[in-house]
C-alpha cells in the first residue's frame, strides 16, 4: 500500500512538472533589425482582425486582395483569422503568449489597446521600428494618441479611424428656425427642448445601452478638465463628473427632451428613432450610421456635425478642459513579441498603412484613413465627411490604463443603477452622488491593481 | 483501507485472550484481515493505472492548480507568469468576500434558481398527466409543448427582452386591462421578470421527464387501480406519484444546477453591467474576469 501511495505521489509529481514546464516554456522570437527588402518566399504571416458583420463579403475580398499584394512585393501570403468580440481576442493574445505561436498581428479596438497592452505581448515601437513602417510622420497625429502609455513606449500602429459625431435632422432645425447646430452642451439642451414637441423630440439617446452612456459621461468630463483617471487616482466622484451625470439625466427627466421609452433603449434603437424622424439630434454616432440613415426617410434630410466641445454650465471651454470632440474611436494593429516574421509583420503595416490602401480601405468600409494624406485627400473631396474627419482630429485618448476597461463598465453601471429612479421621474443628487461614490471605489481598487 | 478503528480494537482483543488470530470476536463481526479472502486476494490493481492516470490529470492537478492559483496575486495580465506571482494566502478570499457583491450575487442566483425550479414541477407535471391519455392531436400538442425547450437562450432572450422593454408588447397588453407596471428590465420588478422568463423556456424540461416517468407504469397498475375504484386524485396520489419520485427529484436537481449556471438568459435580458437585482453569479463572475 505504501509503495503504491509513493507511486501514485511520484507520478502526480511528475506530471504536475511537466504542465509547469509547458507553461513556462515558450521559444524566444527572434528579433531583427534589417531593413533591407523583406524576402518571404514560401512564408505566411498570421493576421487577427475583428470580424466585419456589416460588410463580411467585402471583408474576405478585401483579406484576398491584400494577401496577393503582399506576395507580390515579399513572396509571402497573408493569412486572416477573425474574432467576434474583445474577449475572445483577450483569451486568444493569452493562449498566443503562453505557447509561444500564434497571430503575428493582432488588431485592436482603441480603447481596448490599453487592456491588450497589459498583457506584455507586443512589440514596443523604436525609432527604427517606425522607419520600417515609413515614418510616424505618416500618421495623423491625433491617431496616435492611444498608441501607448506615452511616446517612448507606443506599441499600436494607427490603422482606422471611426470618430464619433452627431447626426441631425435639417428639416427639424429649419422649421424650429435654428440656423447652425449646437456646439456647447447648454445650447443642446436649448436647442433640444425647441425641437421638442408632440412624439417629435430633440435628442434620440439609448440609456440602457451598454457602452454609449460612458462616452457622454466622459467627454463632459474631460472637456471640464477631468480626465477620469489621473494618473494613479480615479476622479469618478469629481463635481464635473456629477455636473455630466445630472445633465445626461436631466433630458430625460426635467428637460424632457428625450423620449422617455429610451431609458429601455439600446443604440440601435436611438439611431432607429433618428432614422424615423422623430428626433432632431443623434448625438455619439459614427459614418457607419450612414447607411441605415441613407436608406431611411430621412434620407438628404440630415448631415453630421461636432459634438459639442464646451462642458455643461459653461460658455467657453474652462481652463485645463481639453476641447475633445470624440473618444478615440478606430482600430490599431500591435506586433506580437513572439512572432517569428517581425520583419515580414512591418513590411505588411507598411503595405496596410500607405495613402493608397488607406484609401480603398474607406470605400471599401467606409472607415476613416489614418494616413495624413489619405485623410487629407479625402476631405478636399467630400463635404460631408468634413465634420467627421474634423471630429477624427480633435479626437481625445481615453487614459491608457490597464484600468479602462473597468472604469468603463463603473461609468455605465452609474447608469443601469440609476434607470429605475429616472423610469419614477427624478433622481436625487444625493442618490447619484451615493453611486459615483461607489463606482470611485470600483475604479480605484482597479487602478491600483494595474500594472 | 477497509481498517477501522472498531475493527483494530477487535482484532487487537483475541491476541490478549491468547486465542488464535481471525477467530470471531466477541463483536460478532468477523475480523478481516487485509487481501484475505480469496477474490480480494492478488487482484491485479496496476489494471486501474490508465483510469487513475486520466483522473490525477483531468481532475486532480487542476484541482490542486486551482487552488494553488486562488492563494497567488494574479490577474488576467500577469496570469502567464504566475510562477513568480506572489502568495498572498486567503487574500483573494477576503477581497471576494468583502469587496465584491459576491454574498448578495449568490443570495440572488440561488433563489432565483430554486423559486423557478420549484414552480415549474407542477406546470410540467400537469402538462406530462394531461397529455398522457391518448386524444386526437396529442402528438402535435407534446411537440408544441417542447418548443420552449428547443429554442435557443440567446433567442429566448432577445424576444423576450423585446416584449418586457419600456412601452413594449407586455406593458401594452397591460395597460388596456388598466394595470400600469413599471420597468421589467431594470429595478425590482426584474428579478420576477428573469423568473418568469426562466420558467417559460425551461418548463418542458420537467414535463419530459415526468411524461418519460409516467411511460414507465404498468398498464396493469392503471387498471388494478380502476377495478379497485380509486378516483382520479386518489390514483394519482397513492398510485402514480409514487413512480415519479425519482424523475421528479432528479428533474428538480438537474434544473436547480442549470438554472444556478444559467448565463445566457440573464446576459441577453439584461446585458452588463447588469442591474443590481439580477447580478447573478455567472454574470458577476463574467464582469469580474473581463
Amino acid at each position: 500500500m505504501k509503495a503504491r501511495h509513493a507511486l501514485v505521489a511520484v507520478a502526480g509529481i511528475a506530471i504536475l512538472g511537466l504542465a509547469l514546464q509547458g507553461c513556462s516554456g515558450g521559444s524566444t522570437p527572434t528579433a531583427s533589425g534589417s531593413s533591407a527588402a523583406v524576402d518571404g518566399k514560401g512564408k505566411s504571416i498570421d493576421v487577427m482582425v475583428a470580424a466585419n458583420t456589416l460588410y463580411p463579403t467585402q471583408q474576405k475580398q478585401w483579406f484576398q486582395d491584400v494577401s496577393d499584394r503582399f506576395e507580390k512585393t515579399t513572396g509571402a501570403t497573408v493569412k486572416f483569422e477573425t474574432y467576434a468580440s474583445a474577449n475572445d481576442e483577450l483569451t486568444k493574445i493569452q493562449t498566443s503568449v503562453i505557447s509561444g505561436q500564434g497571430p503575428d498581428i493582432y488588431n485592436l479596438g482603441t480603447t481596448f489597446t490599453p487592456t491588450a497592452n497589459a498583457t506584455g505581448a507586443f512589440v514596443t515601437l523604436t525609432d527604427a521600428d517606425w522607419d520600417k513602417l515609413g515614418g510616424r510622420d505618416k500618421f495623423l497625429p491625433a491617431t496616435l494618441g492611444i498608441s501607448g502609455p506615452d511616446k517612448k513606449h507606443e506599441v499600436g500602429i494607427p490603422f482606422a479611424s471611426r470618430p464619433f459625431v452627431m447626426a441631425y435632422n435639417t428639416e427639424l432645425l429649419k422649421a424650429a428656425g435654428i440656423d447652425k447646430p449646437a456646439t456647447t452642451w447648454d445650447e443642446l439642451t436649448a436647442q433640444s427642448k425647441k425641437l421638442t414637441s408632440g412624439d417629435t423630440y430633440g435628442m434620440a439617446l439609448a440609456y440602457a445601452d451598454s457602452f454609449d452612456p460612458w462616452k457622454f459621461i466622459w467627454a463632459m468630463s474631460i472637456q471640464a478638465g477631468n480626465p477620469i483617471l489621473d494618473g494613479k487616482k480615479a476622479r469618478v466622484d469629481d463635481p464635473t463628473t456629477l455636473k455630466a451625470y445630472e445633465t445626461y439625466f436631466n433630458w430625460l427627466t426635467k428637460d424632457k427632451v428625450v423620449d422617455r421609452q429610451a431609458i429601455g433603449w439600446k443604440n440601435a434603437q436611438a439611431v432607429a428613432a433618428f432614422a424615423a424622424g422623430k428626433a432632431a439630434y443623434l448625438p455619439m454616432t459614427t459614418s457607419t450610421s450612414k447607411i441605415s440613415l441613407d436608406s431611411s426617410v430621412v434620407a438628404g434630410k440630415y448631415a453630421y456635425a461636432l459634438m459639442p466641445t464646451v462642458p455643461p454650465g459653461e460658455k467657453s471651454l474652462p481652463k485645463g478642459g481639453k476641447a475633445a470632440s470624440s473618444i478615440l474611436s478606430g482600430d490599431n494593429m500591435v506586433i506580437a513579441k513572439y512572432s517569428k516574421n517581425q520583419d515580414l509583420a512591418f513590411a505588411l503595416m507598411k503595405q496596410l498603412t500607405s495613402a493608397s490602401a488607406q484609401e480603398e480601405y474607406n470605400r471599401l468600409f467606409g472607415d476613416l484613413p489614418t494616413n495624413a494624406s489619405a485623410a487629407k485627400k479625402l476631405e478636399d473631396g467630400n463635404e460631408q465627411l468634413v465634420p467627421i474627419i474634423d471630429s477624427s482630429s480633435k479626437s481625445v485618448g481615453t487614459p491608457f490604463s490597464g484600468a479602462w476597461g473597468d472604469t468603463q463598465l463603473a461609468l455605465v453601471n452609474v447608469v443601469v443603477q440609476s434607470i429605475p429612479s429616472l423610469s419614477n421621474g427624478s433622481i436625487s443628487e444625493s442618490e447619484i452622488k451615493s453611486k459615483l461614490a461607489s463606482a470611485q471605489s470600483t475604479v480605484q481598487a482597479s487602478l491600483d491593481k494595474a500594472k | 483501507m477497509t481498517t477501522t478503528t472498531p475493527a483494530s480494537v477487535t482484532r487487537a482483543a483475541p491476541q490478549a485472550d491468547g486465542r488464535p488470530l481471525g477467530s470471531t470476536p466477541t463483536g460478532g463481526r468477523p475480523a478481516r484481515r487485509r487481501g484475505r479472502s480469496p477474490n480480494e486476494r492478488n487482484r491485479p490493481f496496476w489494471m486501474l493505472a490508465p483510469g487513475g492516470i486520466l483522473m490525477i490529470l483531468v481532475i486532480v492537478v487542476p484541482l490542486i492548480l486551482a487552488i494553488v492559483i486562488s492563494l497567488l496575486d494574479l490577474d488576467q495580465y500577469t496570469l502567464r507568469s504566475w510562477l513568480q506571482a506572489p502568495f498572498i494566502g486567503l487574500q483573494n478570499f477576503i477581497e471576494a468576500l468583502t469587496r465584491s457583491t459576491l454574498l448578495r450575487s449568490i443570495g440572488i442566483s440561488v433563489s432565483f434558481a430554486a423559486i423557478a425550479a420549484v414552480v415549474t414541477l407542477p406546470i410540467g407535471v400537469a402538462a406530462a398527466i394531461a397529455t398522457q391519455n391518448k386524444f386526437v392531436g396529442r402528438g402535435l400538442v407534446r411537440s408544441i409543448f417542447l418548443i420552449p425547450y428547443v429554442l435557443p437562450a440567446f433567442v429566448v432572450g432577445t424576444v423576450w427582452r423585446t416584449m418586457l422593454q419600456p412601452g413594449g408588447v407586455v406593458d401594452d397588453a397591460l395597460a388596456s386591462f388598466g394595470i400600469h407596471t413599471g420597468l421589467w428590465l431594470n429595478g425590482p420588478q426584474s428579478f420576477w421578470a428573469l423568473i418568469l422568463v426562466q420558467i417559460w423556456s425551461s418548463w418542458p424540461f420537467f414535463y419530459l421527464l415526468v411524461l418519460a416517468g409516467l411511460q414507465a407504469v404498468d398498464h396493469e397498475v392503471h387498471e388494478a387501480a380502476a377495478i379497485d375504484g380509486a378516483l382520479w386524485w386518489t390514483k394519482l396520489r397513492y398510485v402514480i406519484f409514487p413512480y415519479l419520485r425519482g424523475p421528479i427529484a432528479l428533474a428538480v436537481i438537474i434544473s436547480f444546477l442549470h438554472n444556478i449556471n444559467g448565463f445566457t438568459l440573464p446576459f441577453v435580458l439584461f446585458g452588463v453591467p447588469a442591474p443590481q437585482d439580477v447580478d447573478v453569479l455567472p454574470v458577476l463572475t463574467y464582469i469580474t474576469s473581463f
